[in-house]
């Protein structure tokens, strides 16, 4: 061996360690599931969803396509949104579907053209809502809801709407001060969508409730399930703007973890499930996306995955409402153009400036200017 | 000659191409207009768009600040599946948000007032652009910030796909309505040359007298040279008929006079050569009344074929009656002559005239030239056939020479002196009657030679029918 | 008999005239049709002759006059015209028979006898024997479905024989019965005209059986 080739390989070894410790910097977990028979084709689902969540839901596509072989990454969301705007402009590969919570971001990335149109007769039934442009569609319907420790918080504590949240914050400070869990939206893409989405909301109550969370030291956690835990485990009384499906779950787990629909407006997140325009093999990523859409497909996400279902009564043990769509207080936040205003670069920047002087910059005067 | 094509189709044709040109015209119309109003409708909401991005432009402790306003892009929502791209760039023309790479057609500092909206392509598509000029008043930012909101023109082409279809459905619906209406009015306005062409088919060609139906201004001239025509045809006919009517009687009244004289004549009174001469003049002046009878019978068989109307007639009831006027009483009485018919009534069409001058002059020939002692003349019926059969016991007229005996002057050897005209105006009666005449051979002992009249035969139905349509059953012959 | 002649060709109505005057009949002779229309109006006549074409009115109107008046008087007529213009035949007209000019004068003579004849009326029944029919109205005679023609002698034969068929009739009673006793005749014109209806009647169910030194009978076919 030539020294020469020495050196050679050593510069492949090292390109290799480059590329790899770059690829691992924004790529979460890889989920392998083999295929239940010979394989004969291999979809790579990346997406910003717990893998624990879409799992249930891919272990039963797999037995409809037993010999198909699924990758699901894991991401958080702001990362996959990054890595599929790039992606996107160098026309390179993203794996075959793309699956977010952050919808707007998924938005985004249709209304730049990354996207692929898929119609079938699954996607018809999808409510008009929950559908962009035949690109992305909504596969989900998961309310928005707050959680609490039911050993630490009083049962004539448990707030039922925003305002008395706010209200609970507001009177009980000193009992609650740094107790309070939500996101932290400079890192998810999904806090920050229902952040931005709460302000939209015609009541006012909003801003009592930011500015009590603010002067109540509120804790804020990248993902769901860290502020789940947090309150599962009792250095957490309250959380806020929690994903229902996820705190549902983790309520079965724990029971001292209660789940409660807020009565005066239920923010209603739908997963969107997206074909990026550089998938190479769109016609099985939008065999997944029926199947996500079928009857079957939304049998399983309600029983085993998101548990919550537009047409189903609420989970059993869960506060609220009897039914999200008869009590008229549901906000379904619309999948269209509209969202690209919360995407626009500038307003995103001011929109976290300034909530993060407030939930943040408030909990460490010395730093405030 | 290739035929022409039918006023009707004609028409119709002229009518289509027409009716499809003003529908492609009012299709192109249409498309054109909904467009206009697709993209004056959608350009409405861009623009606002574009307004209400503009509105919310502030300016904070000297920066320009952009929030953009879900409104708007909920606005721009309505546009359900359009993709929605916006640029705001501030008066150093540095961009402050949005697509760094979206371009105008037209000079951003040109625009210092009005809104502008253009078409142009971004990212491959088609997209509508409008640009909104805001002037801050504020000291600290001066200058103009552009805000440029583009739009994919999906939405209004599907709006304007739309508009267009159901204006076309409009237009194809009234066209094919102007179309059935055209139809009928052509044929409305069509139908008295119809009606006038029936009129000409259904009339006997031998009814001369002038068409009489009720006829457009623009028919009279041709219905009018119809009848001239008419009215000359019927005029010669007549005169014809008076030239043939007079000479019969010019002819026939001094012959009958020659006759009676010699009748007058008494031949007991002259001698043995003067008697000869006598029985001489007789047989030439019968020779010629025959003859004479004969010319003018044919000349009037001639003259009705082409102008007297069929009838319906019971063939027996005219048969009887040359029957009646052939056999003279005054026949040898050791002559057996019979007559048989069956019992149904063969109904014909015919000139009873002209088909009893036909029976008498087959007849008459046999009683003439082929009778020993025995004239049978029978009135057959087949299925669609009716037949005159005249059979003698005479020697016949040999095969090879049928052919020959129907044609005029030309006569078998066996008539010597012979009529020649008997057989021929026979002939010529069934021809016009769409029958013919026929011969059939002698048979030894059974059966003597006949002669045959064939005629189509009307069954029960028809002559029914021909009887009501004529009104004047089995009537005396008009002509 | 009494015999009007309406003819006005003058060689014609002399021959006709000379002819029936001749055989002993009484002839008037009229030329113009006006005129011979009034003397019809008033005379009876046993045959009227009729030429269609007279001065003033013509034969069809004089004919027409005539059966519109009911008058039975039957009329031979004659006509020179061709039928090509005839508006309506003669026979429809109501005439008994016609004849086209030129005619046969025995012919016009014997037609002239059988409408004299049938104009004194005779009986108005048949008589049938086997399959003949004979018809007294218009003496015509039928043997199965065929006509067939027999002289006057010869249907008056049939009519004495076919009236008791069976019965013998001998020469003579035939011969007085046929020819009255003012006709001298020979009597073998029975056995001439027995002959020629006995050949006329061939192929009926019927014949005529010669009893020799008795008569004739007719005698239908046993079945």
């Amino acid at each position: 061996m030539s020294l020469y080739r020495l050196i050679q390989l050593c510069f492949t070894l090292l390109l290799v360690g480059l590329v790899y410790s770059s690829a691992q910097a924004s790529e979460g977990e890889t989920a392998h599931f083999p295929a239940l028979q010979t394989e004969t084709a291999r979809l790579e689902i990346h997406a910003a969803t717990d893998t624990v969540a879409m799992e249930p839901l891919i272990r039963d596509f797999q037995k409809t396509a037993p010999d198909i072989a699924i990758d699901f990454v894991e991401y958080v969301t702001n990362d996959l949104q990054d890595k599929a705007e790039i992606t996107c402009q160098n026309k390179a590969v993203i794996g075959d579907l793309l699956i977010s919570s952050a919808i707007d971001q998924l938005v985004k990335l249709a209304n730049d053209g990354c996207a692929l149109a898929h119609v079938s007769a699954e996607t018809k039934r999808v409510e008009d809502w929950a559908n962009w442009r035949n690109e992305i569609y909504g596969f989900t319907f998961e309310p928005i809801v707050f959680v609490y420790n039911a050993h630490l918080v009083p049962p004539d504590d448990v707030p039922r709407t925003h305002a008395a949240l706010a209200d609970l914050l507001r009177q009980r400070i000193d009992y609650y001060r740094g107790r309070i869990g939500t996101y932290d939206i400079r890192v998810s893409g999904v806090g920050y969508q229902l952040a931005f989405e709460d302000t939209r909301q015609p009541s006012s109550i909003h801003g009592r409730l930011i500015e009590s969370m603010s002067r109540a030291e509120v804790k804020v956690h990248c993902c769901t399930n860290s502020s789940l835990d947090e309150v599962a485990s009792g250095r957490l009384y309250i959380g806020y703007n929690i994903i229902g499906s996820y705190a549902y779950a983790a309520s079965l787990k724990n029971p001292d973890l209660k789940v409660v629909v807020p009565r005066d407006y239920a923010l209603i997140l739908s997963r969107g499930a997206l074909i990026p325009k550089t998938s190479k093999q769109p016609a099985l990523a939008a065999r997944f996306i029926d199947y996500l859409l079928s009857e079957r497909g939304q049998e399983v996400a309600r029983r085993e995955a998101f548990f919550f279902h537009k047409d189903a009564n609420l989970p059993e043990g869960v506060d609220g409402p009897k039914t999200l769509e008869e009590s008229g207080i549901s906000r379904p936040i619309r999948i269209g153009p509209a969202l690209l205003a919360m995407q626009d670069e500038a307003q995103r920047r001011r929109f976290i400036a300034d909530w993060s002087r407030l939930m943040i910059d408030i909990k460490h005067p010395t730093a405030a200017p | 000659m290739r035929p022409e094509p039918s006023l009707f189709r004609r028409l119709a044709l002229r009518i289509c191409l027409v009716l499809a040109f003003g529908a492609a015209i009012l299709i192109s119309a249409a498309w054109y207009y909904a467009r206009m109003a697709a993209d004056d409708a959608y350009d409405r909401l861009l623009l606002g768009a574009a307004l209400q991005i503009s509105e919310n432009l502030t300016v904070e402790s000297g920066a320009i600040v952009a929030t953009l306003p879900t409104s708007a892009f909920q606005l721009l929502g309505l546009a359900e599946s359009d993709r929605i791209f916006y640029r705001i760039v501030g008066p150093s023309n540095q961009t402050l948000t949005g697509y760094n790479d979206l371009k105008t057609k037209e000079a951003l500092d040109k625009i210092q007032t009005k809104p502008v909206l253009e078409t142009g392509t971004y990212k491959g598509e088609q997209v509508r652009i409008a640009i909104v000029p805001r002037t801050l008043s504020d000291p600290a930012v001066p200058g103009r910030v552009h805000i440029i909101v583009a739009q994919t023109t999906e939405a209004r082409r599907a709006q304007a796909e739309k508009l267009t279809l159901q204006a076309s459905l409009l237009v194809v619906v009234m066209s094919l309505v102007a179309l059935a209406g055209a139809m009928l009015a052509i044929r409305y306005a069509l139908q008295p040359l119809e009606e006038l062409g029936m009129t000409l088919r259904r009339r006997d060609p031998r009814n001369l007298t002038p068409v009489n139906v009720p006829v457009p201004r623009e028919l009279k001239p041709f219905v009018g040279s119809i009848n001239h025509f008419m009215h000359r045809l019927n005029e010669r006919v007549s005169l014809l008929q008076r030239f043939v009517a007079d000479a019969a009687h010019q002819i026939r009244t001094p012959l009958t006079a020659l006759s009676a004289q010699i009748d007058l004549l008494e031949s007991e009174k002259l001698d043995a050569s003067g008697r000869q001469h006598l029985e001489r003049i007789q047989q030439r002046t019968s020779e010629l009344a025959h003859l004479t009878n004969q010319l003018l019978s044919h000349a009037m068989v001639i003259h009705r074929a082409d102008s007297v109307q069929l009838k319906p007639y019971n063939l027996i009831d005219v048969t009887r009656q040359a029957f009646r006027a052939a056999v003279p009483i005054t026949l040898d009485p050791d002559i057996i002559v019979s007559f048989e018919a069956p019992d149904d009534d063969p109904i014909i069409l015919a000139d009873a005239v002209s088909l009893r001058e036909a029976i008498v002059n087959v007849i008459d020939n046999a009683l003439r030239h082929g009778t020993q002692s025995r004239l049978e003349v029978r009135v057959c019926m087949a299925e669609d056939q009716a037949t005159v059969e005249v059979e003698d016991d005479g020697s016949g007229i040999p095969p090879d020479e049928w052919e020959h005996v129907t044609r005029r002057f030309e006569s078998s050897k066996h008539s010597e002196g012979g009529s020649g005209l008997g057989f021929a105006i026979a002939s010529e009666v069934l021809t016009a009657h769409g029958g013919r005449l026929r011969f059939r051979e002698k048979e030894a002992d059974r059966r003597g030679f006949t002669v045959i009249l064939e005629l189509p035969c009307l069954n029960a139905e028809e002559a029914r029918y021909m009887r009501l349509a004529s009104q004047a059953p089995f009537a005396s012959q008009q002509s | 008999m009494r015999i009007l002649l309406v003819e006005d060709t003058f060689d014609v109505g002399e021959a006709i005239t000379r002819r029936f005057e001749a055989i002993g009949h009484t002839v008037d002779w009229e030329t113009n049709g006006k005129a011979a229309a009034e003397v019809l109006s008033f005379t009876t006549y046993d045959l009227v002759i009729l030429d269609v074409m007279l001065p003033d009115l013509s034969g069809f109107d004089i004919l027409t006059t005539l059966r519109s008046a009911k008058n039975t008087t039957p009329v031979l007529m004659l006509t020179a015209r061709s039928e090509i213009d005839d508006r309506v035949g003669a026979l429809d007209l109501g005439a008994d028979d016609y004849l086209v000019k030129p005619f046969d004068f025995r012919e016009l003579e014997a037609r002239a006898r059988v409408l004299m004849r049938r104009g004194s009326g005779e009986a108005t029944n048949t008589i049938t024997c086997g399959d003949i029919t004979l018809d007294l109205s218009n003496r015509s005679v039928k043997i199965g479905k065929r006509e067939i023609q027999l002289k006057r002698r010869e249907i008056t034969l049939l009519e004495i024989l076919a009236s008791r068929p069976g019965r013998i009739f001998s020469k003579d009673e035939l011969l007085n019965k046929l020819f009255g006793f003012e006709e001298t005749v020979n009597s073998n014109a029975v056995e001439l005209y027995i002959g020629r209806l006995r050949k006329k009647l061939e192929g009926a169910k019927a014949r005529i059986v010669t009893l020799r030194g008795l008569g004739y009978q007719l005698v239908p076919d046993e079945t």
